[in-house]
């Protein structure tokens, strides 16, 4: 646990510069994260958490920092074009880890507000006081607190009583640098009593260094509100990528994730959602199409702390070429949290020799009157399903392809609104058929 | 249309066909019959070229070509249809998509553009009709949820949209009540033509009577031991099989 040292150092020697470029909430963060990874370190593969991720080696290699705010060369808004649209959502950006507030001109409905954290809190700084790193604490996970020590800025997407958005609101992330990068980023997202949106978050690298992003996410969702949260993971070769959710859902709230991978080098998602008020209910979906030399880890903790409260947990990973996969799933049933119902999927299609899908569904239950199911598949193609599409004239490959698309499409096809299901189905289907380049509708590094 | 000659098979290193010789011509239906484990599916598989099965010896013709030397999808696209005794459920891959990925690869094979969605969409209609097959079923992944019957509809309907010239129907009659017998054999008559010819394996009468075929040959230990017309058929279904076994011993 030697590679949080270094960052340890750059907090002391530079603590004055992060704090100068970022805002006081943040800043009154830090020196709890750096006490915490002092005494715990970064975890290696040792750790039950991180048993097949070992984030102490992602971490050790010396990635630059953009301690002074630096803002990106181009205009992101001109020159970077995410291929989820074709869909009307309203797009903002995060290069690296600077927020790049969109031109004047993109107005949002009345009641939906999406600034800069730095800017709330000039705005509202009680708002930003409530929720920061409220959620987040509740957690013991180190990266977290790596994030906590060193996120300088976000974005923050309110959404007032009662208001319902019809466009998702797109956060699109981007890496690009020089030099091998580090990033850490905060999100914070409040969706408000009986409100109901959708932020999709989309993830994309440009040219050839490596880079380093921690991202930690916390959503609230007050009474009757409803929030959609989906993650697209497009970035490729040399990116690593450590995402850490935190919710809470309260009195018949429901929260949806879904995280949909389509490339990326190494990815991590911690998720801890707290239902916490009775009827409160979180489906969870993943999506995930991993590619030759891919790494793509899942380790989602849900909490039921109240009653009647409903969970859905439905995970499926196609693995191709030398590729692992890890889920961890855990429902856990806190005392007095009755009639709980909870059902917990995953399933692994491991379509090479090489690729290997590692699974632990865990139930941990302190209520007596529950009703949960959880259950684990991992099986290679069917060859049976290949001979018959074989023998009605689709070619190996194709017919390969259709079972593949058809093992995640079942998860994409829970996604509750219709254009961005359609959207993201799409972009699967483009995923296995070799058509989407690694950033592709990249415009940085060309 | 089709020339088996001295065909040797074995799956898992057992040996199950010993020698089948059987030539089939234009616009012939020939009905294949043969006690349990006598080799009549791996027949099938074999001219499909299910990669399970391993041809040791012999030769099969089609039309002129080395069909064995083709992929199991290019046989297809050459005009050999199999319908499956177990259809293959593949959840999540609807029937429409199924069917336009076999239809655009079939094009593609004979150097044709994709069909047009309305085309499709007419074609599909068209051919589900001829099977009483709902529309809706085009919406769910294939065999998913359908009932023993609605399976071999599906066959004949998929058989329908593909337009093979030369059809494999294996125990396509098995599990079916007598109305779902009448459609699928009625379906499959309206398809035939002088051109296309069909290799169909039975146990029953009934399937007889309304295919009326040209010949009727017995399988056993691997090898077509007796052929006639359809009058051998229907002596099979009063007497079995045992007489047969008594005339080779001859």
């Amino acid at each position: 646990m030697t590679a949080v040292k270094q960052y340890l150092q750059l907090y002391d020697q530079h603590r004055e510069m992060l704090d100068k470029h970022s805002c006081a909430p943040m800043n009154a963060r830090r020196a709890h994260a750096a006490a915490w990874l002092e005494e715990h370190g970064l975890p290696d593969t040792r750790t039950e958490q991180y048993k097949y991720t070992d984030a102490n080696a992602a971490f050790a290699p010396d990635y630059g920092l953009n301690l002074r705010r630096v803002l990106p060369a181009k205009n992101p808004y001109e020159t970077f074009r995410c291929h989820v649209p074709n869909l009307s959502t309203l797009v903002y950006y995060v290069v690296n880890d600077v927020v790049c507030p969109p031109s004047a001109t993109l107005r949002l409905p009345d009641g939906v507000r999406v600034l800069p954290l730095c800017e709330m809190v000039r705005e509202n700084a009680d708002f930003i006081d409530e929720y920061y790193h409220r959620a987040a604490a509740q957690s013991t996970d180190d990266v977290t607190a790596l994030n906590t020590l060193l996120a300088q800025d976000g974005w923050v997407v309110h959404i007032s009583k009662g208001v319902h958005l019809d466009s998702p609101i797109q956060i699109v992330s981007v890496m690009e640098g020089r030099a091998d990068l580090m990033a850490n980023r905060r999100i914070l997202v409040v969706a408000e009593p009986e409100s109901d949106a959708t932020v999709l978050f989309c993830h994309h690298v440009s040219g050839t260094c490596r880079y380093l992003t921690t991202e930690v996410v916390e959503a609230y969702v007050h009474p009757g509100a409803k929030l959609r949260l989906y993650g697209v993971e497009e970035t490729g070769a040399g990116s690593q990528h450590f995402c850490q959710t935190y919710a809470e859902v309260m009195q018949g709230a429901r929260l949806e994730t879904g995280n949909i991978h389509l490339h990326g080098e190494m990815v991590r998602h911690t998720s801890h959602i707290r239902l916490l008020q009775p009827e409160a209910d979180a489906r969870m979906l993943a999506a995930v199409v991993a590619g030759d030399g891919e790494h793509v880890d899942h380790h989602v903790l849900v909490e039921h702390a109240a009653e009647q409260c409903t969970s859905d947990m439905l995970h499926k990973y196609v693995l191709t070429g030398k590729s692992v996969s890890a889920f961890a799933g855990k429902v856990l049933v806190q005392k007095g949290a009755q009639h709980t119902v909870s059902q917990q999927t995953n399933a692994n299609l491991c379509a090479s020799p090489e690729a290997r899908a590692y699974s632990q569904p865990m139930l941990e239950i302190y209520a007596d009157d529950v009703k949960c199911n959880h259950g684990s598949t991992t099986g290679k193609l069917d060859e049976t399903a290949l001979f018959y599409m074989r023998q009605r004239g689709i070619a190996e490959d194709e017919a390969r392809l259709l079972l593949q698309h058809a093992f995640v499409n079942d998860v994409l096809q829970r996604i509750e609104l219709t254009p961005l299901r359609e959207r993201l189905a799409h972009l699967v289907e483009l995923r296995f058929r070799g058509e989407l380049g690694k950033c592709r509708g990249c415009m940085l590094c060309k | 249309m089709l020339e088996i000659r001295n065909l040797h098979a074995s799956v898992e290193g057992k040996e199950i066909l010993r020698g089948v010789n059987l030539t089939i011509g234009d616009g012939e239906v020939h009905v294949l019959m043969g006690p349990n484990g006598s080799g009549k599916s791996t027949l099938s598989h074999v001219l499909v070229g299910n990669p399970k099965y391993t041809v040791t010896e012999g030769t099969v013709q089609f039309n002129g070509k080395d069909l064995l030397a083709l992929a199991p999808e290019d046989r297809s696209h050459e005009g050999i249809f199999m319908s499956f005794q177990a259809p293959i459920e593949i959840p999540g891959v609807s029937m429409t998509n199924f069917m336009r990925a076999a239809v655009n690869a079939k094009r593609k094979y004979f150097g044709l553009e994709p069909v047009g969605a309305s085309d499709f969409l007419k074609l599909l209609r068209e051919k589900r009709q001829l099977v009483g097959l709902d529309a809706h079923f085009m919406s769910r992944g294939v065999n998913e949820g359908f009932s023993g019957g609605e399976r071999k509809r599906n066959e004949i309907f998929q058989m329908a949209v593909l337009e093979p010239t030369f059809s494999i129907l294996d125990e396509t009659d098995s599990g079916l009540d007598v109305d779902a017998l009448r459609i699928v054999a009625e379906g499959f008559n309206k398809l035939r033509t002088e051109r296309t010819s069909a290799m169909v394996i039975t146990h029953y009468q009934r399937m007889l009577d309304y295919l009326k075929p040209d010949f009727v040959h017995v399988l056993m230990g691997g090898r077509i031991v007796k052929s006639g017309d359809a009058s051998l058929g229907y002596a099979i279904e009063e007497r079995g099989f045992d007489w047969i076994k008594d005339e080779i011993k001859e």
